[in-house]
């Protein structure tokens, strides 16, 4: 997937700054809401850019837990299993109206500091947008684990970054201070909750916000520029 | 909660970007649709609601 490139309307790019989590049902869903609102914009549509950073949901994550997404929240939560049962097929539902097909049977729990990490080495090379997207695909789709390293070497090579280079970012370490300051960053903002969107660094726009909310703010953030 | 998310979808003469009282937030933020959902910690919540998976 390359990033979105429209043909210019404005002088510069608008930016959109992400805050999001691996582990975040609706920052997946979100990410398809503004894809389809720049979309709808069609040929009106302005140059967008847009960068992920990092977010740490819940750092108290297990690294590995081995029971199940009704088990992991049931028992985090001290809500019944057919409550919780019923949140997941809902948000399986409002996912399948964005065209992704949740399995939650399949998640598997855990800390994502590391996937953060290969996302920014895939920004550095360009990729993270491809990569975003894959790791996403890979938590609730497929059940990946996103916390092991080889597992996302693999990602990685699958959007065409260097299996070896990746696999020396993560071992390194050498990215993790970056996904701290994002995380510091966040903090600074005041953002507690993702998905959060920043709009050409002036205009927020909180949670997976139908995709017209993004049209419509992108719209009249480009015709603004233009007056 | 389900309705919430489908009812509360802005209609195309809405202006797209209104103040809102988020006072810690530096941005001007997008008022856009109040049912739209966010995650803190292991859930997720319509703000003001009850938390969702």
């Amino acid at each position: 997937m390359r990033p979105h490139r429209f043909d210019l309307s404005v002088s510069e790019p608008i930016k959109i700054d992400i805050w999001s989590d691996i582990a975040c049902p609706w920052c997946y869903i979100g990410k398809r809401h503004l894809e389809a609102g720049i979309e709808a914009l069609g040929a009106d549509a302005p140059d967008v850019e847009i960068e992920y950073h990092s977010f740490e949901l819940s750092p108290d994550t297990p690294l590995d837990f081995e029971g199940s997404t009704v088990e992991y929240l049931a028992d985090r939560k001290g809500m019944p299993v057919e409550r919780v049962e019923q949140m997941l097929e809902h948000v399986t539902g409002v996912a399948a109206n964005a065209g992704l097909d949740y399995h939650f049977e399949k998640v598997a729990h855990t800390k994502t500091l590391k996937a953060h990490e290969l996302l920014h080495f895939a920004k550095a090379n360009g990729k993270q947008l491809e990569l975003k997207e894959r790791l996403l695909k890979a938590y609730f789709v497929e059940g990946g684990r996103v916390n092991r390293i080889d597992q996302l070497v693999g990602y990685a090579a699958e959007v065409g970054l260097d299996a070896d280079a990746a696999r020396d970012a993560l071992e390194s370490g050498r990215y993790a201070s970056d996904v701290q300051a994002d995380i510091a960053q966040a903090g600074a903002y005041g953002i507690n909750g993702v998905p959060f969107f920043v709009i050409d660094g002036k205009y927020g726009i909180s949670g997976a916000q139908p995709a017209e909310v993004f049209s419509q703010a992108i719209a009249q953030i480009s015709g603004e520029r233009v007056a | 909660m389900s309705d919430a998310v489908a009812n509360g979808t802005p209609v195309a003469s809405d202006p797209a970007i209104r103040p809102t009282d988020a006072a810690a937030s530096p941005f001007t933020m997008v008022a856009g649709d109040p049912s739209a959902m966010v995650c803190e910690g292991d859930v997720c919540f319509v703000p003001g609601a009850t938390p969702e998976a």
